[in-house]
């Protein structure tokens, strides 16, 4: 009895250093890393894309090259357009990695597994999204800009005042119209501002209004709309207006098949 | 107990401060006082060549960095007067971090002193809890003013307790007596405490909070340490000449100084801070955010001890059990963290304004760890090897942490996040202060051309000009203003600034680093290359 304090103690200390002495067994070394990029420069495709899991193991960066790298957060509700199949690279045994949530959500939203491969400390399956094919990017995949903390394939747009409000312009095919948006960095935070009012219009008619509001959590600030778009080809211009037009603002949009 | 144990803790501390203070990058506070520092270095010495212009000329060398006291920097700046710019011994950034390190030393002595009261084993384990964290042992290298007040906060504390006798005497194997009487209190003992709150105002806005708590703390005394108390008080008015003395910009026109001073604390910033999967941006901020942290980033030991002490205090607190000295240590440790459970307070810069809060429970927690190994004495345990296994079990986990992630002091996590990885996934603050970037500065040494931009992201031009002239950064290489303008990047992981990356990616065409310091897996600085430029992808 009157050694239960010191046992406490002993044993906390015990279990502190046991946690901090392994945790590097449960972290993927470089030759880890370097084994799933070479898998993933075989086999992935030019429809393919890796999630990061958790979303801040990015130091796959280092390595993952020829495929591109996402880290969204939600990947029930993440938009993963023109990708086939998603390769989820995840450290399984890491603290609170939360793997089983990751798959849970990935299945929620459709999308079947493949078999999974360890590498040491790192796991890698592929998912089929069966997602809707994309028909035509209005705006370009390859700019990114981060809007609630998630880098975005996204264009920046000026926003203009509502008299002269700024303007994106692209061709493409009809069909199901997707369009996101939102206020870039910190500035889609301050309250006091005004909202950022998007309308979409095909071959100069009026189609959509989007509005993007200043962020407040836990709010999305990445905003969604679905339009139908007429089928053929259409020229689609996005006009982006408020009152405060000082902030950096990003807009993403893509028209799949019906 | 004499003063040889608590001096020769301090020595060591000041050895371990000095020996590991190369690797630590200078935070972006230090850039700033590195150049108050030097600002008020040549004040001195046109104070010692020419007295009457110095005096008279307080505003052009003393505006620097006006909302901060100026004895800390002053300090800074005496050091390097003398140990680069005399003497040529130190390096810039070691002759103005010097004073940083004393205090230190100072506060292992003092916390010594406050252990001693318990028992010797108390003395040496005190401080030992307080540094044998990353977080703690970090703070400690830097010229910044946070490991200076919580120093002087504790050493306020011993100093009002030595005025009212509350204290062992130095020479005396007896324990505690407090001396009740109405015999004055001994005017060298009001002096130096006047003297070193004086000092603790000089240093930091965090002074404004001791007298309260010594007010309180008299008046809660029984009556005739009541009465010495009350007469103690008294001896603070030093403290305001003190800091006057001390901080020549008050010299012309305080008033508007002391305004400038307290309206900028009083109406300070709030950063933007990622706690809990959030980023708090304003008031009101959670009100437990403070002891919710210290519970994530000390080592799990030290987080039970700690609790254990704060519960033991107040409980004999609520049941009038407390001696006067354990009052004390409870009611300034209270006021070092209540401030920041006000849910207004500016809560940024991890644990460092609370620092107090741990360093006055270190004692009492030191006191029931040897108490660990005397409740097992009477199992038949050895008492030196109880006290051995509980020492090892308390301080090994922080040792293992320094050792593990030391330089990157703003970057550690203890054992109830889950480590670093297990924080990220929380969704706590990476790292602050920018310092981390010296993990990269080596590989931009080697690879980026002569003349090279480079965006520092968080590293303000002040410390990349310390990094130069210690040498860590080549002076060729030149500060960038934003992606668009560098050929290379070196981005510090902060979600608020989560934006930065893409721009670099669109800016330099590549999403590839070229390197980058990783802490389990986490990134903390990427660094990225325009293609084609050595050292790209």
């Amino acid at each position: 009895m009157w050694s239960v304090p010191l046992l406490a103690i002993a044993a906390v200390g015990a279990s502190a250093l046991l946690f901090d002495l392994s945790l590097p067994l449960r972290l993927p070394g470089n030759r880890d890393w370097a084994e799933a990029a070479a898998v993933l420069r075989v086999r992935a495709g030019p429809a393919d894309a890796v999630q990061l899991w958790p979303p801040w193991a990015e130091r796959a960066r280092l390595f993952v090259r020829s495929v591109p790298v996402r880290t969204e957060e939600d990947l029930r509700a993440a938009d993963y357009p023109g990708v086939e199949r998603l390769w989820l690279l995840a450290l399984p045994r890491v603290p609170l990695a939360h793997l089983a949530r990751a798959r849970a959500a990935l299945r929620q939203r459709g999308a079947t597994a493949g078999d999974e491969v360890r590498f040491g400390a790192l796991s890698l399956q592929p998912w089929e999204l069966h997602g809707p094919r994309v028909v035509s990017f209005l705006t370009s995949p390859l700019e990114e800009h981060e809007v609630d903390y998630v880098p975005r394939q996204c264009t920046l747009v000026r926003i203009g005042p509502p008299g002269d409000p700024g303007r994106l312009q692209a061709r493409g095919q009809g069909g199901v119209m997707h369009v996101r948006a939102g206020i870039v960095g910190e500035r889609a935070y301050q309250g006091f501002r005004g909202p950022v009012r998007v309308d979409v219009q095909v071959d100069g008619a009026a189609l959509a209004t989007l509005t993007v509001p200043p962020t407040a959590p836990s709010e999305p600030g990445w905003r969604r709309l679905e339009a139908a778009a007429p089928a053929g080809e259409h020229a689609f211009t996005f006009l982006v207006s408020a009152r405060d037009v000082d902030r950096p603002f990003c807009l993403s949009a893509w028209t799949t098949a019906p | 107990m004499s003063r040889r144990l608590p001096l020769a803790l301090a020595a060591l501390t000041f050895a371990a401060l000095f020996a590991t203070q190369s690797g630590v990058g200078f935070v972006r506070d230090e850039g700033y006082y590195f150049e108050a520092a030097k600002s008020y270095e040549q004040w001195v010495a046109l104070l010692l060549r020419a007295p009457a212009a110095a005096v008279r000329d307080t505003g052009r060398y003393w505006s620097v960095n006006f909302e901060h006291p100026g004895l800390a920097k002053l300090l800074f700046a005496l050091s390097h007067l003398v140990f680069t710019t005399w003497l040529g011994w130190l390096p810039d950034a070691l002759a103005w971090r010097l004073p940083a390190l004393a205090s230190g030393a100072l506060l292992t002595y003092w916390l010594a002193v406050l252990g001693a009261q318990r028992s010797r084993a108390a003395a040496v384990l005190a401080p030992a809890l307080f540094w044998c964290a990353e977080r703690t042992f970090f703070d400690g290298h830097l010229a910044c003013f946070d490991v200076p007040i919580c120093a002087l906060t504790a050493g306020v504390g011993v100093a009002w307790a030595r005025a009212l006798g509350l204290l062992r005497p130095w020479t005396s194997s007896s324990t505690p007596t407090p001396t009740p009487t109405s015999t004055p209190t001994p005017t060298p003992h009001g002096l130096f405490l006047g003297f070193l709150f004086g000092c603790a105002l000089g240093v930091k806005h965090n002074a404004w909070l001791l007298p309260p708590v010594l007010i309180v703390h008299a008046l809660l005394l029984p009556a005739p340490l009541r009465r010495r108390g009350l007469r103690t008080l008294p001896w603070l008015l030093l403290g305001p000449v003190v800091l006057f003395a001390s901080w020549p910009l008050l010299w012309h026109d305080p008033l508007r100084h002391l305004s400038d001073w307290i309206s900028f604390h009083t109406q300070h910033v709030h950063y933007a801070w990622y706690y809990l999967g959030r980023e708090l941006r304003g008031p009101p901020f959670p009100i437990f955010y403070p002891l919710v942290l210290l519970a994530l980033v000390l080592p799990l030991p030290q987080v039970m001890l700690f609790t254990a002490a704060g519960a033991k205090l107040l409980w004999d607190f609520a049941h009038r059990a407390l001696s006067p000295l354990r009052l004390l240590e409870l009611g300034l440790a209270g006021a070092a963290l209540l401030p920041f459970m006000l849910r207004n307070t500016p809560i940024f810069g991890g644990i460092k304004h609370w620092l107090a809060f741990v360093a006055l429970l270190s004692p009492e927690a030191a006191h029931l760890l040897e108490g660990s190994a005397g409740l097992a004495q009477r199992a038949g345990v050895l008492r030196s090897r109880g006290l051995l296994l509980a020492a090892a079990a308390a301080l090994l986990p922080g040792v293992w942490q320094i050792a593990h992630v030391h330089p990157y002091g703003t970057s550690a996590y203890g054992e109830l996040a889950l480590g670093i990885p297990g924080a990220a996934s929380l969704g706590m603050q990476r790292q602050y202060w920018s310092n981390n970037v010296t993990a990269v500065l080596p590989w931009l040494n080697a690879h980026a051309p002569n003349g090279a931009r480079v965006f520092f992201h968080e590293v303000n031009v002040e410390s990349y000009r310390a990094y130069q002239q210690a040498g860590l950064l080549r002076a060729d290489i030149q500060y960038a203003s934003g992606p668009w303008d560098a050929q290379y990047a070196a981005l510090q992981w902060h979600r608020e600034f989560r934006d930065r990356e893409p721009e670099t990616w669109n800016a330099f065409g590549t999403r590839t680093p070229a390197t980058g310091l990783y802490l389990d897996e986490t990134p903390q600085v990427v660094v990225y290359a325009r293609p084609g430029l050595p050292g790209a992808p």
